[in-house]
């Protein structure tokens, strides 16, 4: 306990520089401003930001991309709100409950609350990942590549869970991710795959694959869709942004059970916020004693789905950090960037990069709090930079992909590596099959692939290895839980889940 | 779907417009020098050239501008074409390590070392062979009494730690399983949690873990035993004919003029004698100071590529 507070104080000691703290600043309404986008949720918003990061200490890095996570989660209830279009999937229960107090003139109340309600989400959801985290990482040194191995066919039995509708495009999906993982050179064999040309020996960057799926794929989407976002002139009164201290008494109990499901549903992997949100508007129903409030603008149902989205984001680190499991879209694309800092995620990393790992933590505490005061005082701010984007998104992202795919090798290549999954992306999303478990593929196939060959070739040929060892054999009874888990509750939100896409 | 024709059309214009155009020039030098790494900033080829480039301006061993410039990609496959593109230019100069034998051998890139005109070896990576300092093996009789097969653990099959494994098995007849890693931090964590007998490994990732007690190194595979670790023994020490090491050196590209071979060979002498040199790079970075040039070297590089293709062919890589 008194440990994680040294480890944090460590953390903040490196974060507290005027760099690191206008960067996160940024980094906090960069992130407000790409989760109200409608159409560019919180893995473009990583996407995008990566090739920045490139060239910054490794701490600085990982807490300008927590900090545009966090931020999305933030920045989605914004047009949620105002014109009931939901920035991000998260954000779209907002809209059900956020709109219509719009509409009966507290749209002010509306956004002051459901900041709020985020700041105590994502506080609740810290406090949980800087005392809980240490605890799983310590037993860390015990584990070899079997349990790793193990781990990674965990991280990738979440597919299931992020599959959305149609479990066989899921699968189908994860098939096209693993083939794309398998270019390039292979450290077991000493062979080359797939090395068409010699850009592809180290393999495909998955940065460039990244920005093409969402980045561009986006771009392509909504171009066909002509996706056209107005604002319109909305006008606020200063004071409605923060709220009473009636109404925040009257939240309250919404809120903090919100924060303790979206960590939950967090730390889960593969379920993630907009999970998060369902389960906790759900819940504030059932239990609410006004239930013919819900939809038309229920503060429970505001504040509780916004305080869980945003307990997700630490949530969800915490698999990440402590065993290299992303548990959604966004923290793949974070655990591709650890990789390509050189932090090898995985029960090590809190011990081998220990500094780094607890300075993001202390920058996601700081971002935190940048984030209620500047989504507080700052809506008119924002509602001005909606405005001056909305018509110009398309050019503006497609510049932001462009040179972020040039700027990781210096070279045309990647941008031609994007393009192509940009198309890619679009037909994905045209045809509607999901991205998420082809981005856990990319990163977790080669892996797991690896680690099962190690741990073959450790027990010299006896398979025995996975069950010989305590760990491994628990985790194998885990991963047959969350398989059982996974299809339960896929049914359960099936039923559940008003006609929204998640 | 027009719109969406026009937006990929303007990203495929866009990637035309990224190209850029070579330089040329008469005199010697009669520019700035280019120092080429093949992989991106922050890696052991960019930190080599940024430390060098540092170390001559400030020494004033080079007078006209340096730059030090990112090729990467392809394990070095990238800057190799980068540079043999500029043959006959000798402003440019290139990092290479075992990569620029290993990387054309295993793949179909059109070039070698030969495409290249080799100016110095600046220094070796020697190999170490550590046991965990808590475990059963003391000495490398040790090992060989073990009443099993050993595991032993290294960076990917192939790689000059899977060769000197594959030597130790030949030279001393004990029957080695040897089981590769992604990198020097995954091979040091599984030897200290105990799921491997000995690793290979270089003396950069092993002496902090040497120095804390947490591992014993056995032998080292130099010539003789170094300044650093003077506690190690060799293995021709102990009856083990194995001498091998990465090295780090400086090539540029082909047909370059006598002159500007003799001014590149010159300065780079020079700094392998700077104590700056020494102590701001060699030291740090656990590199063992065995300076070769021009011929010299080119003949090692023949040699070592002889040994590669040897190895690489026995365990069926290359065919």
């Amino acid at each position: 306990m008194l440990d994680a507070l040294t480890h944090l104080a460590g953390g903040f000691a490196e974060v507290l520089t005027v760099y690191n703290i206008v960067l996160i600043f940024f980094a906090g309404m960069i992130g407000t401003v790409v989760g109200a986008l409608p159409g560019l949720g919180p893995s473009a918003g990583i996407a995008l930001m990566l090739p920045l990061t490139f060239g910054m200490p490794h701490a600085s890095g990982l807490c300008l991309l927590t900090g545009v996570y966090m931020g999305t989660m933030y920045g989605g209830r914004i047009t949620s709100i105002l014109i009931n279009t939901p920035g991000d999937a998260p954000a779209i229960v907002t809209a059900m409950e956020g709109y219509p107090m719009m509409r009966r003139g507290q749209g002010g109340l509306a956004l002051g609350l459901s900041a709020v309600s985020s700041f105590v989400g994502g506080f609740f959801g810290l406090l949980v990942l800087i005392f809980f985290a240490p605890v799983v990482s310590s037993y860390a040194i015990y584990l070899g590549a079997p349990e790793y191995f193990l781990l990674m066919l965990l991280g990738l039995s979440t597919i299931i869970l992020l599959a959305g509708e149609d479990l066989v495009k899921a699968l189908l999906m994860a098939c096209v991710g693993v083939l794309v993982s398998t270019f390039g050179s292979d450290y077991i064999s000493g062979h080359i795959r797939f090395a068409f040309t010699p850009e592809l020996i180290e393999g495909i960057d998955f940065v460039a694959i990244i920005i093409g799926l969402y980045g561009l794929g986006e771009v392509f989407y909504n171009l066909e869709q002509r996706t056209r976002l107005d604002l319109g002139r909305p006008s606020f009164n200063l004071r409605e942004y923060i709220p009473p201290a009636s109404t925040l008494k009257e939240s309250s109990g919404a809120t903090l059970r919100g924060s303790v499901i979206g960590t939950v549903i967090g730390i889960l992997p593969g379920a993630g916020a907009t999970v998060a949100t369902f389960l906790e508007y759900a819940l504030e129903r059932r239990i609410s004693r006004k239930p013919e409030e819900f939809g038309n603008g229920a503060i429970a149902g505001l504040a509780g789905p916004e305080a869980s989205n945003n307990a997700s984001v630490p949530g969800s680190l915490i698999p990440l950090i402590t065993l290299g499991i992303p548990g959604s879209g966004g923290t793949a694309i974070m655990l591709g960037a650890l990789i390509m800092f050189g932090l090898q995620p995985g029960p090590l990393l809190m011990i081998k990069s220990g500094d780094v790992v607890w300075a993001m933590i202390a920058g996601l505490v700081l971002a935190n709090v940048f984030l209620l005061f500047s989504n507080v005082l700052l809506i008119p701010v924002f509602v001005n930079l909606l405005r001056s984007v909305q018509g110009h998104l398309a050019s503006v992202v497609v510049a932001l992909c462009v040179v972020g795919a040039f700027s990781l090798a210096y070279n045309s290549f990647n941008i031609w590596v994007a393009l192509v999954f940009g198309i890619l992306g679009y037909l994905m999303k045209k045809c509607d099959y999901p991205t998420g478990p082809f981005i856990l593929a990319v990163v977790l196939a080669p892996l797991a692939e690896n680690y099962f060959r190690q741990s073959i070739m450790l027990g010299q040929g006896d398979w025995s290895i996975f069950v010989d060892r305590p760990i491994s054999l628990g985790i194998i009874v885990a991963m047959v839980a969350t398989g059982i888990l996974g299809l339960v509750t896929k049914r359960f939100i099936k039923s559940r889940k008003p006609a929204a896409r998640a | 779907m027009k719109r969406l024709l026009k937006t990929m059309g303007l990203a495929i214009t866009a990637v035309a417009a990224l190209q850029s155009a070579p330089l040329h020039a008469e005199e010697f030098p009669a520019r700035g020098l280019e120092f080429v790494a093949g992989y991106g900033p922050g890696g052991g080829h960019d930190t080599m050239l940024r430390a060098m480039a540092k170390i001559l301006k400030e020494e004033g061993i080079v007078e006209v501008p340096i730059n030090v410039v990112n090729k990467p990609g392809g394990s070095s496959a990238v800057a190799m074409g980068y540079l043999n593109a500029r043959a006959g230019d000798g402003h440019y100069l290139m990092s290479i390590t075992s990569s620029h034998i290993t990387t054309p051998l295993a793949s179909n890139i059109g070039l070698d070392h030969t495409n290249f005109t080799p100016i110095a070896r600046l220094g070796i990576d020697p190999e170490l062979l550590v046991v965990n300092a808590a475990g059963p093996y003391k000495s490398i009789k040790d090992l060989l009494k073990a009443d099993k097969v050993l595991n032993v653990g290294g960076t990917a099959t192939g790689s000059i730690e899977h060769i000197v494994s594959i030597q130790f098995q030949k030279k001393t007849g004990k029957e080695i399983n040897f089981v590769p890693f992604q990198g020097d931090g995954d091979v040091v964590a599984a030897l200290l949690s105990n799921q491997l007998d000995f690793i290979v490994t270089n003396p950069g990732t092993a002496r902090d873990f040497i120095e804390a007690g947490n591992f014993k190194a056995l032998a080292i595979s130099t010539d003789e035993r170094i300044d650093a670790l003077p506690d190690v023994p060799t293995f021709k020490e102990q009856d083990i004919d194995i001498t091998l090491s990465l090295y780090r050196g400086v090539t540029a590209p082909a047909d370059i003029s006598e002159e500007a071979k003799a001014y590149l060979t010159e300065k780079m002498t020079e700094l392998s004698e700077s104590e700056a040199w020494k102590t701001g790079y060699m030291e740090p970075n656990a590199v063992v100071g065995d300076f070769i040039t021009g011929e010299e070297f080119e003949a090692y590089l023949a040699e070592n590529e002889k040994l590669y293709r040897e190895t690489l062919t026995e365990l069926g890589i290359l065919k």
